[in-house]
């Protein structure tokens, strides 16, 4: 695994974490529990993305791109990049 | 609106490219239980979902959808990747590629085009939320047969991830319906279409009485 593989893996992580409690929440909207847990990892979430982003390039569109739309850089995301 | 995030939600990398698997995970693209019916099912029903936390269930599953759609697209695709003209042959990979090339189009495993006859949107709460809870069923057992044919641990992975999140969107839209059901009046659930008569639900018949 590259690095960026690795820092994709774990941001990925803590993403399917937000993706499955948000589930959860919108059929336990009041479970303060979970909503106090869904705040704790999308907190640890942010910075991961960030970084990902400052080393490897934009995961939406309009994010800085400075000179050049780096928008279009490989890999999209059915590439196998160690494959390609 | 949608805003594209440049990732899968759980990564896809197969070394070993295979074809004849391919032909069969392409069902979950655009077959019967595939993700695009599940997709554009739940995206379609939400609209006229009589209770916020189905209208946000059926939004939140149906995009988690679209996001299973482009695994299966990734899984096709990286399975296909870079093969001969022989090896599409020896796979029996030819009859898709005659249509397709390589290109990933939404059929079945026995090569039927997607239709949106696969799905309904019946303006029915109960009746779409058991429609919901079934779909979610197919598709496991759809994953739990390709599981029966995968052999290459970079398949099984992705399609075991995707086996177990039709299990959890089936526990999400039992709740939904049981969150629908304790606000309708127990007399007879299926009296009423909780969609278009309103007084079916408990506070509208108190309101009705007073």
């Amino acid at each position: 695994m590259t690095e960026r593989d690795i820092l994709l893996k774990q941001l990925s992580s803590y993403q399917f974490l937000i993706d499955d409690l948000q589930l959860y929440l919108d059929t336990h909207p009041n479970d303060e529990k979970t909503i106090k847990k869904m705040n704790e990892y999308t907190a640890k979430m942010i910075p991961m993305r960030e970084k990902f982003e400052k080393l490897y390039g934009p995961l939406t569109t309009g994010e800085d791109s400075k000179n050049s739309w780096i928008w279009v850089n490989a890999p999209w995301p059915w590439e196998n990049e160690e494959v390609e | 609106m949608f805003v594209y995030e440049k990732k899968l939600q759980y990564p896809v990398n197969i070394k070993n490219p295979n074809a004849q698997l391919a032909k069969l995970i392409i069902t979950q693209f655009g077959g019967a239980d595939g993700e695009l019916a599940a997709s554009l099912r739940y995206l379609s029903q939400r609209y006229t979902m009589p209770l916020p936390e189905l209208k946000a269930t059926l939004t939140d599953i149906g995009t988690e959808e679209l996001g299973h759609l482009e695994m299966i697209g990734a899984i096709v695709y990286q399975l296909t990747k870079g093969l001969s003209e022989k090896e599409i042959k020896a796979a029996g990979f030819d009859q898709y590629f005659v249509d397709h090339t390589l290109g990933i189009y939404p059929a079945s495993a026995s090569g039927v085009p997607f239709t949106a006859a696969y799905l309904q949107s019946k303006g029915d709460a109960i009746t779409d939320l058991h429609e919901d809870m079934a779909a979610e069923q197919k598709a496991r057992t759809t994953y739990d047969n390709i599981l029966r044919f995968a052999d290459d641990p970079d398949v099984k992975d992705a399609i075991r991830f995707l086996r177990q999140r039709e299990v959890v969107h089936y526990q999400r839209f039992g709740e939904n319906l049981r969150i629908l059901t304790d606000k309708l009046d127990e007399k007879n659930f299926y009296a009423f279409n909780p969609e278009f008569d309103t007084k079916c639900f408990k506070n509208q018949l108190k309101k009705d009485k007073k």
